[in-house]
C-alpha cells in the first residue's frame, strides 16, 4: 500500500512538466477563447468590450460564414465517406487476395500520409494547373480536350477538386489501419464461411465489416475532424477561398476575421462554434454507430 | 533496476528545473546610467521591428550601425521577420510594443489597419514639420508630393500624419518590350487601343490579358487609376469612401466594362487565369501566353529565376486612359513606418525615423535592398544601384504619367467586412461569366449601404 502511494506521487511528479505545459499552452488558451468570444475585441491593444451573445447572433446573419459552413459541411460529408469506403475496399482486397506485392501497395498508398500537407497542396495545384497541369494534359492526350476545365478556378468544380486532394491524402492512412484490423480477424471465420458457400463479397459484408466495426467507428470521428484541420491548409494554398469565396471554409474564414480584419472576438466565436460542432458530431456519430452489446 | 529508477527521478528533476529556468528574471541590460550619461537621449535603448521580405534586412542592420555611430551611447535592437506582424502582435497586446515598426508585406499589413481602428498610433506630424539637423527646410518638403496627405499616412482625414512613408512602388500594366519592337506594335495609350490589340495577340499565339487569378486584388492596379481617368478625384472619393451611388455611375460602367470585355471577348482572357496564383500567372505571361499583366515595380526582382520566352524584356506601360489625348496613369503605393502610441521610447524613435530620410539612408536603402524611398528625386539619387527597367518605371512617374494613390476608408470597428476583398473577390465570377455587371453592381450597392450604416451606428 505504502509502496503504491509512493509510486503514485513519483508518477505525478514525472507528469508534472507535461501537465504544466499542457495547462499553460492548451487548456488555458481554450478557456480564454470561450471567454473572449463574448467580447468585441480587435486583438491588438484596446480594452475588450463586453457584447454578450452578439458575436454568435452575427454569425448566423453573416452570408460568408453561412457559405463557408456549407462548403465545410460538403467536405465533411464527401471526404470521410469516400475516404473510408475506398480505404476499406482496398484494405480488404490487399489482405484477402494474398498478393505478393502487398507490401509494395501498402507503401505506395501510405506514402501521401507522410508528406507534409503543404507539399500535397502545391503538388495538386500543379496537377490541376489549367495549361501545364497533369490532369488537363492527360485529357488532351486521350482526345478529351473539351473536358478540360480550370478545375480550381471554376465554382462548379472547385470543391470536388479539393475533396479529391484530401481523399488522396488520407486513404493510405486509414487503409493501413484497416489492414492491421483485418489481419487480426481469425482466418477460421473466412474458411468456415467459404465452406458454407459465401462469396467474397458476402464474406466482406458479413465478416470483415462487423469484425472491424469498432475501428471503423473511431476512424469516422478521426476523419471528420481531420477534414476541419486539413481543409485550412489545402484551401489557403490552393485557392485562397476563391473563386469568389466558393471554396471558403470555416477555418480560413476564422483566420481572415482574426488576422486580416482584426475581429478577434468574432473569430473566437467562430472557434467556439467549431468546437461545439465537432463535439456534437462526435457524440452523434458515436450514438449512431453504437451496436447493442450482444 | 534501482539505478534506472534513480536515473528517471534525476531526469524528471532536471526537466522540471529546465522548465522553470525559462521563466527566470530579466536578463540584465547593459549598465543604463553610464550609457545615458554619454548620450543626448533620456533613454538610449531603441527596439525596432522590421519586415524582412524581398528587400532583406541588411539595410536595417547597416543604418542602425550608422545611427549608433552618429549618436554615441544609443543602442538599437532589431527584430526582423517575414511574419513580423505575428511576432509582435502578442507584445502589442501585452502593452509592450516595439518603439518603431516597419510593417509591410501582405501578410502583415492588416495589423496596421487594426492599429488605425484602435487609434493606437503616435501622431508623427511634428517629425515632418521640424527641420532635421544640418538641413534648411522642414522634412515634409523632402517627401514625395501627396504622400503625407494620402489616407495611408493620414488615416483619419484630419491632416495629422500617423504613418511615415517608406519605400514606394509603381504599379500598372506590363508587356514584353522585345515583342513590341520586333513586330512594330504601338504601345497602347487608351483602353480602346489596348482592346484592339486582341487580333495582334492572337496572331502571336497569346491571349490579350492575364492577371493573378487567385488574388483578384491585383486588379486594383488597373481599376483605381482607371476610375481617376474617367472622373478624377471625385470618382476615387466615391469609390474609397463608400458612396453607394458609385455603383450606378457611368464611371463604374466604363471601368468595369473593360473587365467585362476582356472576360467575354474571344482570346481576351488567358484560359485558366482565374485558377492561377500570382507566380503561376506571372510565369505564363513571361513565357508569352498573354500580352499584358498588371504588377508593380518588384516584378523583375520577384521573378528573376522564372523561365521566359526568348528575348523577353520587361516593359511598363502604366494604365491606359479612356479618352485619346488624356495622360496615361499609374498607381503608387507607399510602405508605412509607425510608432505605437504606447512606445516606451518615442523620443529616440522619432530621431531615428527622421534619420531614415537622409540622403545617406536613401542611397543605402537602394544599394542594400533595391528599394526606393518616397522622397523627391530618389530615383536619380540612387540610379547606380537599380536596374534600368526599375529606373525607367520610376522616371515615367516623374515625366508626365499621373500617379494615383488611394485606399479604402477605415470600416467601423467590429465590422465583418474587408472592403478590398468584398469589392475585388467577385471579379472572379465576372471573369468566369457567372455574374453580370448588373448583379455585381447590385451586390456592391448593398455592401456600401451597409458599410455606411455601420459607420453611422458606430459614431459615439
Amino acid at each position: 500500500m505504502k509502496m503504491k502511494t509512493r509510486r503514485r506521487w513519483f508518477l505525478l511528479f514525472c507528469l508534472l512538466p507535461g501537465l504544466l505545459l499542457l495547462t499553460l499552452f492548451k487548456l488555458y488558451p481554450t478557456v480564454e477563447v470561450f471567454q473572449k468570444s463574448f467580447y468585441l475585441w480587435t486583438g491588438i491593444g484596446d480594452e475588450p468590450k463586453w457584447v454578450g451573445f452578439q458575436n454568435f447572433i452575427d454569425l448566423f446573419h453573416d452570408d460568408v460564414f453561412l457559405l463557408s459552413l456549407r462548403n465545410t459541411g460538403f467536405l465533411m460529408l464527401v471526404v470521410p465517406v469516400l475516404t473510408l469506403f475506398i480505404a476499406l475496399i482496398n484494405a480488404s482486397i490487399l489482405t484477402r487476395s494474398k498478393l505478393k506485392e502487398r507490401g509494395l501497395y501498402r507503401t505506395l498508398f501510405f506514402f501521401p500520409s507522410i508528406l507534409s500537407f503543404v507539399v500535397i497542396a502545391i503538388l495538386w495545384s500543379f496537377i490541376y494547373h489549367p495549361t501545364i497541369g497533369f490532369l488537363n494534359s492527360g485529357l488532351d492526350f486521350i482526345g478529351l480536350s473539351s473536358w478540360a476545365l480550370p478545375w480550381l478556378g471554376d465554382e462548379r468544380t472547385v470543391l470536388w477538386a479539393l475533396a479529391i486532394t484530401m481523399i488522396w491524402q488520407a486513404v493510405g492512412y486509414y487503409m493501413v489501419m484497416y489492414m492491421a484490423g483485418i489481419d487480426s480477424i481469425s482466418p477460421d471465420l473466412y474458411e468456415a464461411a467459404g465452406i458454407d458457400g459465401a462469396t467474397p463479397i458476402q464474406q466482406f459484408i458479413h465478416i470483415t465489416i462487423p469484425m472491424l466495426w469498432e475501428i471503423i467507428r473511431i476512424t469516422i470521428i478521426f476523419s471528420i475532424n481531420g477534414v476541419l484541420t486539413i481543409s485550412f491548409i489545402i484551401v489557403s494554398i490552393m485557392t485562397g477561398g476563391g473563386p469568389n469565396r466558393h471554396s471558403e471554409v470555416i477555418m480560413t474564414y476564422l483566420y481572415s476575421q482574426a488576422f486580416s480584419n482584426s475581429n478577434f472576438g468574432y473569430a473566437m466565436a467562430i472557434g467556439v462554434f467549431v468546437f461545439v460542432m465537432s463535439f456534437l458530431l462526435a457524440i452523434l456519430s458515436n450514438r449512431l454507430t453504437r451496436r447493442e452489446a450482444s | 533496476m534501482k539505478g534506472i529508477k534513480t536515473l528517471n527521478m534525476l531526469s524528471a528533476v532536471v526537466l522540471s528545473f529546465s522548465l522553470l529556468a525559462g521563466c527566470g528574471g530579466n536578463a540584465g541590460s547593459a549598465d543604463k546610467s553610464t550609457q545615458a550619461a554619454n548620450s543626448q537621449f533620456a533613454d538610449p535603448d531603441l527596439n525596432i521591428a522590421v519586415f524582412q521580405g524581398g528587400y532583406g534586412r541588411e539595410y536595417w542592420d547597416t543604418i542602425a550601425e550608422d545611427f549608433m555611430k552618429d549618436y554615441p551611447g544609443t543602442k538599437i535592437n532589431i527584430t526582423a521577420s517575414p511574419k513580423i506582424a505575428e511576432l509582435i502582435r502578442p507584445k502589442i497586446v501585452a502593452g509592450n510594443p516595439p518603439d518603431l515598426m516597419y510593417i509591410a508585406g501582405s501578410d502583415n499589413t492588416s495589423l496596421l489597419d487594426g492599429l488605425v481602428k484602435d487609434h493606437a498610433l503616435l501622431d508623427l506630424t511634428d517629425v515632418f514639420d521640424s527641420t532635421p539637423k544640418g538641413e534648411t527646410q522642414p522634412l515634409k518638403n523632402k517627401i514625395l508630393l501627396g504622400a503625407l496627405e494620402s489616407r495611408a499616412m493620414a488615416p483619419y482625414g484630419d491632416g495629422k500624419v500617423y504613418a511615415a512613408p517608406f519605400n514606394f512602388g509603381v504599379m500598372g500594366l506590363w508587356y514584353n518590350k522585345t515583342l513590341f519592337k520586333q513586330k512594330g506594335i504601338e504601345v497602347p495609350k487608351t483602353w480602346d487601343e489596348l482592346l484592339a490589340l486582341n487580333t495582334t495577340a492572337q496572331q502571336n499565339n497569346r491571349a490579350l490579358f492575364t492577371y493573378q487569378g487567385l488574388y483578384p486584388g491585383y486588379l486594383e492596379e488597373i481599376i483605381v487609376p482607371s476610375i481617376y481617368s474617367v472622373s478624377k478625384q471625385k470618382g476615387l472619393t466615391d469609390f474609397f469612401d463608400y458612396n453607394p451611388t458609385f455603383w450606378t455611375s457611368d464611371t463604374f460602367r466604363q471601368v468595369w466594362g473593360v473587365l467585362e470585355k476582356i472576360a467575354t471577348e474571344d482570346n481576351g482572357l488567358m484560359k485558366g487565369t482565374v485558377a492561377l496564383n500570382h507566380t503561376q500567372a506571372q510565369t505564363e505571361f513571361m513565357q508569352g501566353h498573354a500580352m499584358f499583366i498588371p504588377n508593380g515595380t518588384w516584378f523583375e526582382d520577384e521573378m528573376k529565376d522564372a523561365p521566359r520566352e526568348e528575348g523577353f524584356e520587361f516593359g511598363f506601360l502604366g494604365v491606359p486612359a479612356f479618352k485619346k489625348g488624356d495622360p496615361v496613369t499609374a498607381m503608387t503605393s507607399v510602405e508605412q513606418i509607425v510608432i505605437p502610441a504606447k512606445a516606451k521610447n518615442p523620443e529616440l524613435a522619432k530621431a531615428f525615423l527622421s534619420y531614415l530620410y537622409t540622403d545617406k539612408s536613401v542611397k543605402l536603402n537602394a544599394e542594400k535592398s533595391k528599394g526606393i524611398l518616397a522622397v523627391k528625386g530618389a530615383p536619380d539619387l540612387v540610379k547606380e544601384y537599380i536596374s534600368d527597367t526599375t529606373y525607367n518605371v520610376y522616371k515615367t512617374v516623374d515625366s508626365g504619367m499621373v500617379a494615383i494613390n488611394g485606399s479604402f476608408k477605415s470600416v467601423a470597428k467590429g465590422s465583418k467586412y474587408n472592403p478590398s476583398e468584398e469589392v475585388y473577390n467577385p471579379i472572379s465570377s465576372l471573369m468566369n461569366k457567372q455574374m453580370t455587371l448588373d448583379q455585381y453592381s447590385a451586390q456592391m450597392t448593398k455592401l456600401y449601404t451597409e458599410l455606411n450604416q455601420e459607420l453611422v451606428n458606430n459614431t459615439p
